[in-house]
Order: C-alpha cells, then structure tokens, then sequence
C-alpha cells in the first residue's frame, strides 16, 4: 500500500514536472497560432467591412465571392510560378554553393560561407527598395548596363510588364539562399569522409560522386529546404510583392494571394472576403506540402 | 594569433549588438514619447484663460442649436493623421481652441500611424469625438458605409463659423454626399489634381503650357522631335494620378462641363462607363499612347519616383497634384519653375476643369462630446484659418479665401487664381469604393500599356459596378 502511494505521488511529480515544460509552450501556441487561425476561419463566414460595429452572416457566400473573382486565379498563378521558380533556383543554386563550399576546396569556404548568408540577415524591406533601384527603367542598373550594348538606350519597364512576376524571383532568390546553403553544408559534412575516399578509389568523377553520395545522403535536407521554401513562400511572398510592385504591378501582373488578402482586408474594406482568402491560402499551402512530401519520398538511406 | 583574433572578434560581435540594441531601445521610446502628445499638460493648465470670455460670445450668435451651451467641457479628443500636410497647423489651432475654452479637455491622438493605431476603438463603438479623415487606411465613405459618423446634414445647413459666416458657403468643393441628401463629412483640405510642367524649361525651348487638348498635342510632337526626353511621364503604379488628372477633368469636360457625370459615377449608374464623355476622355489616352508620349517606365513608378524624373527632366509633362512641390522640395533642382494646368483634356476653346482631391472633417456617430466637436468645426471653417492652413500646410484649405500677401508656395497661389476664375470649372469628387478604384486603376494601366481597348476598360468598370451594385441591394 505505502509503496503503491509512493508510485502516484512520483507519478504526479513526474507529470507535473512534464506539464511544466508543455503547458506554456502549448498557452502561447494556443494563444497565438490556433486561436487567429480559428478566429480568421470564423471571419470569412461574415460580410464585415472591417471597420463597422456590426458582423452580418453570410455563411459561404465569400467563397462563392472567390468563384467569379478575375484577380484570384492570377493571384494563384503567381504564387506558384514563385513556388516553382524559387524551388529550382534555391535547390540548383544552394546545391551547386553547398558541395562548392565543402567538396571542392575552394579557397575561404569560411568566409563565403559567411557572404552568402549575409542578405538573409537583411530586412526583406531593404532587399526590396535594393532591387528596385536595380530595376529602375530609366535610372537603374541593370538598363544602364544592358544599354551599354544597345544603340539606344534601353529603358524596358521590368517591373512594370505583364509578366513581372519573374523579376521577383531573382530578389527573393538572393534574398533566401543564404539558409538553404546553410543547411545543406551541414548535410555534406556530416557525410563520412570515407565514402568519398572510397568512391573516388573506385574511379568515381566529382559528378558521379554528387549524383551517388552527396545527394542520396542529403536527401533529408533537400526535402527540409524544399518544404521550408514552399512555406514560406505561399505565406510570405506578399513582403516582396508590395515593397516592389505595391498594389500588386501592372494590372495585377504581380499579385499574390498574400498581398491580395491584405489589400481586400485594409484597403477595400472587405475584412471577411480578406480572411476567407487567408482559408484559401491555408487549404493550399496544406495541399502543396502534403503533394510534395509524397513526391520527395525516398527511402532514407542510414549510415551504420 | 588566430586565437586572439578570434577573441577580439567575438568581443567586437558582442559589443556591436549590444550597441544595436542599445539604439533600437532608445528608438523604441521616441514614438511612445511623441505618440501621446504633451497636449495632457497643456489641457490641465487653465490659468492663461482670460481672451476666453470675449469670445465665446461671439460664438453664441453663431450657433445653429440654441440647445448648445456657450461653455464647453468635459473630455474632448481629436484624432488627426499627421502627413505631408505636417502637423504644425494642427497644433496651433487646437491650442488656440484650448484657451478659448479652458474648461475643455483636450486629448489629441494624432500621428502617421493613427489610423490603424484607433481603428479598434471605432470597431468597439469608442471613438474619438472629432476625426481628420486623411492617409493611408482611412476612407470616408467606407466610414460612412459602415456607420461611424454623424448624420450633420441639418446642423451644416445653419451653422456659421465663429465669425459669423455660414460654413456652407465659404466651402470650394461642396461636401459629398455619401447618402443622397445627406451630408457626413466637410472637406477641409483642397488640394488639385493638374498636368504639371517646368515653365523654365518651357521658356527655353519655346514651348507654349497647354490650353486644351489640340495645343497639348502640338506642343508634345515639339517636345518628341527635340528628343532627349519623354512627353508624358506618368505614376504607373497608382494610376488614379492618370485617371484624377487627365480622365476625369477629361470627362467632365465632354460632359459640357457639367460635373453631373461624376455624380452619376459615384452613384454606379449603369452604362454610366460606357457613356459618351467616358469614352472620348478614354480615346484621349489612347491618342496620346499610340503617338508615343507616354514614357515606357511609367508602368513599375510611382509617384516620388515619377516626380523625381520628371524633376530631372527625363518627361516634360506629368499629372500629379498640387501638393508636388511640398513632397518633392528637397529634390526641386536650381532653377526649376513649376507650373501647372488643371486640365489638358478639353476640346479646343475650352474651359479648364479642376479636379478636387479633398480630405474631410468629420463628427463620429458616437462621440462623447459632440457640442465640442461641432464648435472646433466652427472654429477652423473660418478665413484666418484657411490662411494659416495654407502657410504652414503649404496647400490650399477648402475655404474660399484671398491668399495673396501670405506666405504660401507659389503654386498654391496659382491653384487658388485657378479656382476662383470664371474660366474653370470645379468638378466634384469621384469617390467609388476603394475595390472599384483599384478596377479603374488596372484598367487605366492597361490601357495605356496597349494591352485593352476602352470598350474592354469600359467592360471591367461595368463588370465591377454590377457587382457592387448587388452588395448594396442585398
């Protein structure tokens, strides 16, 4: 009896102690990712201006709203166009960065190691206003030099097209890599020196060696950076889309879901239909991650 | 060695972010500091109270209501967004009010931010008492839409100014009327839309300001054959720039200058974007894009980028507001003259139509203290005021009043020649919603860009107008 007593009191300390650690954790979570989220779902059954005293029900109507709204689709477009874009970008170059870095002994691995990280560490604001200048038709870098070339000068408006979208992605591609090439060189490195001395006794070339070690090992941190860019790609591209572009380019050329939740939400007065856009955002960004993860599946490969 | 170094590194890393952190701290304290304006001490300061008791006085005839009593107290507060227009008028004002009425206490909340700051407090049903309806994130008819100001229809009707003059009819641009018959907010701001040139460089080439559509687009093939610079450089990613001071003034001009077409805008009428004078305003633009004057960057700028070329002189001509030379002074290059007309568009021979840009005073429906609030109206709609608006606002107020001898900028001066001359016509507001202006605002892009035709532009707004039509009915 005594020793069964002494069992659920040190049951009870250990549960406690437990709770401790989780209760907090979970408050604040509650607190401030289920509840806005639950809170937002809830928003996009009303017809609310966002300014009035007064919610009017209407159900499904701003869903139905979506179903003949002409941004919408174009805003969708966009976003995985900077979806696809980015993930080839980021995976192509932050791979070619990572095994440069650490398999090809180049020079001061350190300290670019360091450089490449240095634009994640600026604000997406200064990277915006950055490549604005950079774009800037009559005034702007990349013109004076492409007219260096040209008999006239060549004043194309790259941020003012109907395909703009794509200027985006070099910025946010400068802007990011910093964190996959990160990731991956940690990868890389904690592969065993001794496959690659092996591999190389076998007659294996640098790119055979990437393709047959490298990759298959770093699989895992591939996939993190793939999931990590899609992420925030689909809730974060509207920073970029309205430092550069503002209200979303040229007719709509740049528009994102992000920016278009917002601009319904703080501008038209249109708070509701602005949250069941944020439901949209949410039920895709689900869908894209839960796609891809099936996609990327391999076998992990354990080292023993 | 390398260890040392190491060492330093880190110490230096160590120090840099404690310093960083050190300069957010301190700029983290400035906002709060000025966000809650000294005014508190000012308000409970009541000894300098002697002008009060003259007048007063002088207010009592003025009142409409014979109800309101002729010394105010209690709690009164203002809310006013602080912008381009600066916030030195303000504070004047509201401590001139403050010793004509010690009794009042006064509150200010005020502030770039102050929109989105008191936007929880409206949704709540606790506004402020009297609000500046001006900057990003306020919209008066959406305030009017969703209930938050005071009907003032009647009171507005009777109310003189504490000089005795009835407040209606000092007013340039007459008050909108969200709800037909009804009127919510004044206008205490005018500025004007215009096509703005530099009238040194006009001399110099011997280029003639336009006078009406026809003269703009003689001086404009000139301009191009000179080469070295664009005719038209226009703010592409605000096209409302385009649309207030080309389409519009355009439209109203085709309209025989009756500003009804406007009305009849703001009133979403059906066919109202297919009509005549809509489309021959349209036609205007593409005239002037198929000759090639509108500047290839327009698309990605926007306004401080717009105007600052046009300042460097890469375009002769950009639609912008009065309020350019206040935003842009410290880009103004030597020797630069600004000149302005309030709208090229109309036919030959004709009139000139300004198109006012206006922001609005306003009671809330619920405020605590309306007595106080309607008597601060009274208190600013007067000519001293719109003198003292202009000069340290550097635009014009929405009072009709001789600023000659004052020290206003140049172009406020000329706007306000403008205004009161015989030969232009003041054209109301458009104020559709915020989501149709942004339909416009593509559309019009689109338009210039070659990538619609007008009767697709005519298309969209129609599309757009439907759909809002069916909100309000439902």
């Amino acid at each position: 009896m005594k020793g069964n007593d002494f069992a659920g009191k040190s049951r009870m300390k250990r549960n406690l102690f437990i709770a401790s650690f989780i209760v907090p954790t979970l408050a604040l979570y509650a607190v401030f990712a289920v509840y806005p989220m639950f809170k937002g779902i809830y928003l996009s059954l009303f017809d609310w201006s966002g300014g009035s005293e007064s919610y009017n029900f209407i159900g499904l109507g701003n869903f139905k709203e979506m179903l003949h709204d002409d941004v919408l689709p174009k805003a969708i477009r966009n976003d995985y166009i900077l979806v696809a874009g980015k993930v080839i970008g980021f995976m192509i170059l932050s791979l070619f960065f990572a095994v440069a870095l650490t398999r090809l002994n180049v020079k001061g691995s350190g300290f670019y190691r360091t450089v490449f990280f240095f634009p994640n560490v600026l604000s997406v604001v200064v990277v915006g206003v950055l490549w604005r200048y950079v774009y800037n038709p009559n005034v702007g870098f990349l013109n004076s030099f492409i007219s260096l070339f040209t008999k006239q000068p060549f004043d194309y408006a790259w941020l003012g097209g109907k395909w703009s979208i794509f200027a985006l992605l070099p910025p946010s591609i400068w802007a990011g890599i910093g964190f996959s090439v990160i990731l991956l060189v940690a990868g890389i490195m904690s592969v065993p020196e001794s496959l690659y001395e092996s591999a190389h006794l076998d007659g294996a070339t640098q790119w055979q060696q990437f393709w047959k070690v490298t990759l298959p090992l770093v699989w895992e941190q591939v996939q993190t950076s793939v999931i990590w860019i899609v992420v925030t790609t689909l809730n974060g591209s509207f920073v970029i889309v309205t430092i550069m572009t503002f209200e979303g380019g040229a007719d709509n050329a740049t528009q994102v879901m992000g920016s278009y939740l917002y601009f319904n939400a703080f501008k038209y007065g249109k708070f509701s239909y602005g949250s069941a856009i944020g439901v949209l955002i949410l039920v895709l960004s689900l869908i894209t991650t839960v796609a891809l993860q099936r996609l990327m599946k391999r076998d992990a490969i354990e080292l023993s | 060695m390398a260890r040392v170094s190491r060492t330093w590194m880190t110490w230096s890393m160590v120090l840099f972010v404690i310093f960083a952190l050190a300069g957010c701290g301190g700029g983290a304290d400035k906002p709060a500091a000025g966000g809650t304006p000294a005014k508190q001490g000012d308000a409970s300061k009541p000894a300098d109270a002697k002008p009060a008791d003259s007048k007063p006085a002088d207010t009592k005839p003025a009142d409409a209501k014979p109800a309101e009593e002729p010394k105010l107290s209690g709690d009164f507060e203002i809310q006013y967004f602080v912008g381009g227009y600066g916030d030195t008028w303000w504070k004047q004002v509201i401590s001139e009010f403050q010793k004509l009425h010690p009794d009042l206490k006064i509150k200010e909340s005020a502030g770039p931010k102050i929109n989105d700051q008191m936007k929880p407090r409206w949704i709540q049903g606790n506004p402020p008492d009297f609000v500046y309806i001006d900057g990003a994130g306020s919209n008066t008819r959406q305030m009017v839409i969703d209930d938050q100001l005071m009907d003032i229809t009647d009171w507005l009707k009777g109310a003189k100014n504490v000089d005795g003059k009835p407040i209606l009819d000092l007013l340039i641009a007459k008050p909108e009327e969200y709800q037909a018959g009804k009127y919510h907010a004044v206008p205490l701001v005018f500025g004007s839309w215009g096509t703005f040139y530099d009238k040194a460089l006009f001399a110099k080439n011997g280029w003639d300001a336009p006078k009406d559509w026809d003269s703009f687009l003689a001086v404009g093939d000139k301009i191009k054959a000179a080469g070295g610079m664009s005719v038209y450089i226009h703010t592409g990613v605000y096209p409302y720039y385009i649309n207030g001071a080309l389409l519009d003034p355009a439209t109203v001009a085709f309209n025989n200058y009756d500003g009804s077409i406007i009305k009849r805008i703001n009133a979403l009428e059906k066919g109202v974007f297919k009509s005549e004078p809509v489309m021959k305003a349209l036609g205007e633009i593409v005239q002037m894009r198929d000759k090639g004057f509108i500047d290839k960057a327009s698309p990605a700028l926007n306004h401080t980028d717009s105007q600052s070329q046009w300042l460097q002189h890469k375009a002769a001509f950009i639609p912008t507001g009065i309020w350019v030379e206040g935003e842009m002074a410290k880009d103004i290059p030597q020797g630069f003259e600004f000149g302005f007309v309030p709208s090229i568009g109309q036919p030959s021979g004709g009139k000139f139509v300004a198109n006012p840009y206006t922001s609005t005073v306003a009671v809330a429906k619920k405020a605590k203290n309306p007595a106080a609030a309607k008597a601060f109206l009274q208190y600013i709609f007067t000519e001293k005021q719109a003198k003292q608006w202009a000069e340290m606002s550097k635009a014009p107020s929405n009072i009709k009043a001789d600023l000659a001898g004052t020290k206003a900028t140049a172009l406020t001066i000329e706007a306000a020649k403008y205004y009161s001359s015989p030969n232009t016509v003041v054209a109301p507001e458009v104020t559709i919603p915020e989501d149709l202006v942004k339909v416009r605002n593509d559309a019009t892009l689109a338009l210039t860009k070659g990538e619609i035709t007008p009767e697709q532009w005519a298309d969209r707004m129609e599309t757009a107008a439907d759909k809002a039509r069916a909100k309000v009915n439902k």
